[in-house]
């Protein structure tokens, strides 16, 4: 995320990833004054359709591992603190940001960017990824720590919507959290505060979800895949606070006026494509490079709407925050939505983000994302016709990324993009004559 | 027909192709409605007082060649989701009216999704276990999870589900739970008298046939095995641990004793035998069964129930059953029971118990290595 | 004089070792396994008789191990090549606490105490990372010979980052790194130090202490002693008879027995072990061997 500014160097680097560069690096030094100070108390939580409100509402310090994990692969610093887990017992296969970030917190939790400090509360948003469950278990049971499990049941009913039962069970946990936060912090629930946060983040969201409809333009303003990765930081950590709302106004009108100018992310935009998965962060700049020299950009990304969807319309209201918040992370999110959900999502950007086609990057840890791409390719190639092109590596593990195996794929796939853009260009040439 | 006859020629039967037994059933019973059981745990009972039959969908064995889920499900995919799979695309199911996936891990859980797009025929269910045990309220989530299947399972089987059928589907299930609960128990004090490998037979047909079938077919065998006088062998007291999904091959499971094992427990079909001791059968059926998975099921890595340290069972388990070590079996990339083996690890290294950790794949064929892995362990619990 | 023998039938070549009673090799031989397995243990076994010129009836004991230990139908007992690296490791280097065994298709990392029993092992799965395949594979792919590429590689200035440890990637990444114009030196050293690092971080499962032993056929390449010798800091014990370790442990086991005599070996194996009363003894597992 942080990281995801080194790649954007060669491409375009804006005020909008100035700025993220700016308030990311405060929250990281929150976290180290809290490890080394013992200024504030940590809650670990995840990603996946996370409850940041009810954390911010208390003035405890959110903190994601899978955010730690990512930052070690992009400074490329992730594998020794793989081997570290994998000596203790970890296996090859496993989540190797779970064995990232048990190395890491089994030693000094010392990383380029911040000191991590211990947890006081080990809230395990259950939202879709079923290895989350398994990462805290194993955090609480190496530090003797206080670990809920926040169950969010999965959108299984035909209908796409949770049931009425799913989102009380949601709320009362929810309570439950606020009884232990207010053990943790000493203080009461301030609900007037918690509406407030609530109503940033419904404004967030509303700024958010218009800077992806911006990519409907063409030539896309940025590329939803790289430079969203850039604005899911502050999106996650920053959530419901002033700041984070002032940077995604910041980041909105930097958008808008890039549209107004009709420039993009390159100096040419050939190709719009959607990509589904996580990006390999070890190697992204590479894979960013990969698609840059065929004039390829990212116009929309499954990967973008892990913490929150907000492009189809959902938004926190102050008026039922509890509700709002149960509704965020049972609905509006990719990770809790079935896969044939996502194959909605994807179709969806297909046809209003006016895609020529579809990458899927398929990584081995994270099996939410990837366990079955291999129909998602189907239906998307047999079903609608949409090219698509799926290739493998992993999000942390730098020993699955072989370049010249993905070079190839990539080269072969928009190789063959552009000789039916040019036949086609031919035909209607042909046929005008 | 002696019952040295009748395992053997009912593992044959499970080693070449599981599902024939369920499937065989179904030609003589056309009219009853079959629903697929995946791994772990279902609640059967409810299929069972809709006038279904639930039956185990656990794999393929190593017999059925995958050719055309690899394309689905990509190589770091355990064996088990890829051979379902096959099983679907090669109408190898087409003797079930629908199946039911359940929220062990998100591999099984895309599978069901997957599945519904495959097969718009069947009847395609997914039910979310609560992951969060420790709150009052996981209860009343279930309670109205097993509501809503009850509307879907009702509309499969075309009759309601009263609850005087569902009280008389956990009879009987309770009934065959405890059977297999003494055939457990017979093994574990004299392993000698009953192998691994009969045991796991008289298990698995169980959930391939009507319980009332099961239940008498273990009736007519569990005394005759208790007449059973063998010599003990001399060999390491082992429970074994994370084979509670996919399940080893049947050789395998033989090559673990012949190396010098005597297999006290394990964790093989554990959805099948989830419950330490029978629901009860008065009062609100429904609730019973939601409050029995929270507070009377078997400890299961899939449950995470966090009330206590994951470890405590299994080591509990080894100084239950006299054990004097441990044997990590679990499935080729299979997230939960490798996540586990991690902590299992740690707690049995700190407990001064020597364990062994193998990964099988159902499909495999060749079992050298395990057998190698295991007689060495063996050896170094004996030369010392 | 009692002699004992130790035949160790690998998935490539078998090998066979004569001890006297003085724990002195007699004989060694070595043969092609091929696909007669049972022909093959034989052959080995009757070449070191007659090398050493020791009669059938004068070898006390014979041990099989290997992946094909129960084909040396006429052996006493069956022991795994883990226990028998182990053993032999201990007998050729007394110190050795830690054995990195890498054969033709599997690595192995054993722990051993003072008296050369296993404490705890691993193996490689399925995946040929980190085994000869891998360099195998790597000397194909340079048109090499697999016997060439250790000293070679030793060459390298600058060895090149290899992405994958994965035998079916490694090619690609190797023409790549050729077509990049990298010298070939510089990718083997890059080969051999992805393969060191992947085995250390097996055999660290187990906990890495000194002395470390390194057998195996994987032993005879220098390139890789180095690179391990490198990653680990420490010195590497090498042996030259390093792929006879296997028979030598088998061998060793063989005499032990022999010279406990049968019976008296008996009245151990039926006798509880000391620290439990309920536990394991020795059982004689050839019938069990026969059913597979």
């Amino acid at each position: 995320m942080v990281g995801s500014t080194e790649a954007a160097k060669n491409t375009y680097q804006g005020q909008m990833h100035l700025l993220q560069k700016e308030i990311m690096g405060r929250y990281f030094e929150r976290l180290t004054r809290a490890a080394e100070k013992g200024e504030g108390k940590a809650v670990y939580m995840l990603i996946s359709g996370n409850p940041v409100e009810l954390i911010q509402a208390f003035d405890l310090i959110p903190v994601y591992p899978e955010i730690d994990a990512l930052q070690l692969a992009v400074k490329k610093s992730a594998l020794p603190f793989i081997q570290k887990a994998e000596e203790l017992g970890y296996s090859m296969d496993n989540c190797a940001y779970v064995k990232a970030d048990v190395g890491l917190f089994l030693g000094d939790r010392k990383t380029p960017f911040a000191t991590i400090p211990l947890p006081s509360l080990i809230l395990c948003n259950y939202v879709g990824c079923n290895v989350y469950l398994q990462w805290f278990e194993h955090l609480a049971e190496y530090c003797d720590g206080e670990l809920y499990n926040l169950d969010i049941p999965f959108l299984r009913d035909p209908s796409g919507q949770p049931s009425p039962e799913d989102i009380t069970y949601v709320v009362r946990q929810l309570e439950e959290v606020i009884e232990i936060c207010e053990r943790i912090s000493g203080k009461k629930l301030d609900y007037a505060r918690l509406k407030a946060i609530v109503g940033r983040s419904g404004e967030t969201g509303e700024m958010w979800s218009r800077i992806k409809g911006l990519t409907k333009n063409i030539p896309s303003p940025f590329d939803a895949y790289f430079d969203s990765v850039t604005m899911m930081a502050p999106l996650y950590c920053l959530r419901g606070t002033e700041e984070g709302l002032r940077f995604f106004e910041t980041a909105l009108k930097e958008m808008e006026e890039k549209v107004q100018m009709g420039t993009g992310p390159l100096a040419e935009e050939r190709f719009r494509f959607i990509i589904e998965g996580p990006p390999p962060w070890p190697y992204l700049r590479t894979f960013r490079d990969l698609f840059s020299k065929w004039g390829a950009v990212a116009v929309a990304s499954t990967y973008s709407t892990v913490g929150g969807l907000w492009e189809f319309g959902f938004r926190h209201d102050a008026n039922r925050p509890l509700e709002s918040i149960a509704q965020h992370m049972l609905q509006w999110n990719v990770t809790n939505r079935n896969f044939l959900q996502r194959y909605q999502q994807i179709r969806r950007y297909v046809q209003e983000w006016h895609a020529d086609a579809l990458v899927i990057h398929s990584v081995k840890s994270c099996r939410l994302f990837s366990a079955g791409q291999g129909d998602m390719r189907e239906y998307f190639t047999k079903e609608l016709n949409v090219p698509t092109l799926l290739i493998e590596s992993d999000i942390e593990d730098p020993r699955y990324f072989s370049e010249a195996q993905i070079k190839n794929r990539i080269d072969a796939f928009f190789e063959s993009l552009e000789h039916k853009k040019l036949v086609h260009a031919a035909a209607e040439a042909g046929g005008a004559a | 027909m002696a019952i040295e006859d009748f395992i053997s020629r009912h593992q044959e039967i499970l080693e070449n192709s599981p599902l024939d037994l369920a499937s065989n059933w179904k030609r003589e019973h056309p009219a009853t409605k079959l629903i697929g059981c995946y791994p772990v745990y279902s609640p059967v009972e409810l299929i069972h007082a809709a006038g279904m039959l639930p039956v185990g969908v656990i794999g393929a064995g190593n017999r059925l060649e995958i050719a055309h889920a690899d394309s689905r499900f990509q190589s770091f995919v355990c064996s088990i989701v890829k051979s379902t799979l096959e099983l679907g695309l090669t109408e190898r199911l087409k003797f079930l009216d629908g199946i039911v996936f359940h929220s062990i891990c998100d591999p099984a859980r895309n599978l069901g999704s997957v599945f519904k797009r495959n097969f718009p025929d069947m009847m395609v269910e997914y039910i979310h276990f609560p992951q969060n045990l420790s709150s009052p309220h996981a209860v009343d989530y279930l309670t109205a999870e097993y509501q809503r299947l009850k509307a879907s399972y009702e509309k499969m089987a075309g009759t309601e589900i009263t609850d005087e059928a569902l009280r008389g589907s956990i009879s009987l299930y309770n009934e065959q739970r405890r059977l297999l609960r003494e055939l457990y128990a017979l093994r574990k004090d004299t392993p000698q008298n009953l192998s691994t490998v009969e045991c796991y037979v008289l298990t698995r047909i169980g959930t391939l046939l009507p319980p009332e079938e099961h239940i008498s077919i273990l009736k007519e065998a569990i005394p005759g095995l208790r007449q059973r006088n063998e010599k003990p062998k001399d060999r390491i007291r082992v429970v074994l641990e994370g084979s509670f999904c996919e399940q080893p091959p049947i050789e395998l499971l033989e090559a673990l004793e012949a190396a010098g094992c005597y297999i006290l427990d394990d964790d093989f079909l554990l959805g099948w035998r989830w419950f330490l001791e029978d629901i009860p059968t008065h009062g609100d059926p429904w609730r019973n069964l939601a409050n029995a998975y929270i507070n009377q099921s078997v400890y299961s890595g899939v449950k995470h129930d966090t009330r206590e340290p994951k470890s405590k069972h299994l080591i509990d388990k080894v100084k239950e059953t006299g054990a004097s070590a441990v044997l990590i079996l679990a499935a080729k990339f299979c997230e939960p029971a490798l996540f586990d083996y991690a902590l299992y690890k740690r707690a049995l290294e700190k407990a001064g118990i020597p364990h062994l950790c193998l990964e099988f794949e159902e499909k495999m064929w060749i079992f050298d290595k395990a057998r190698t892995e295991v007689e060495t362990f063996v050896e170094s619990m004996l030369f010392d | 004089m009692i002699y004992a023998a130790g035949i160790d039938v690998g998935s490539t070549q078998t090998k066979g070792v004569i001890l006297n009673d003085k724990h002195e090799i007699v004989a060694r031989a070595l043969t092609e396994t091929g696909a007669y397995v049972t022909k093959a243990a034989e052959r080995s076994f009757v070449e070191a008789l007659e090398t050493s010129g020791v009669k059938r009836q004068e070898v006390a004991y014979v041990v099989g191990t290997g992946y094909g230990r129960y084909k040396v139908t006429f052996g006493d007992a069956q022991i795994t090549e883990i226990s028998c690296h182990a053993r032999g490791a201990s007998y050729l280097f007394p110190n050795t606490r830690t054995v990195i065994d890498m054969g033709g298709q599997d690595a192995k990392g054993i722990k051993i105490g003072v008296d050369g029993d296993v404490k705890d092992f691993v193996m490689n799965d399925k995946c040929a990372a980190g085994t000869g395949r891998f360099l195998a594979s790597a000397a194909e792919a340079l048109g090499m010979r697999l016997d060439d590429i250790g000293d070679i590689s030793l060459k390298a200035k600058n060895p090149v980052r290899l992405t994958t440890v994965c035998t079916v990637f490694v090619e690609s990444d190797i023409m790549s790194y050729l077509a990049q114009g990298k010298k070939v030196e510089d990718i083997l050293g890059g080969v051999h130090s992805a393969i060191a690092a992947r085995t250390i971080s097996l055999v660290r499962r187990v906990g890495i202490e000194p002395e470390v032993t390194f057998t195996g056929g994987v032993s005879k390449n220098i390139g890789m002693v180095r690179a391990l010798e490198q990653k680990l800091g420490m010195k590497l014990n090498v042996s030259p008879d390093s792929h006879f370790v296997g028979a030598l442990g088998a061998s060793l086991f063989a005499l032990e027995r022999a010279a406990k005599g049968v019976a008296s070996f008996e009245s151990r194996v039926s006798s509880p072990t000391p620290n439990s009363g309920k536990n394991p003894k020795l059982e004689p597992r050839k019938p069990d061997a026969e059913a597979r």
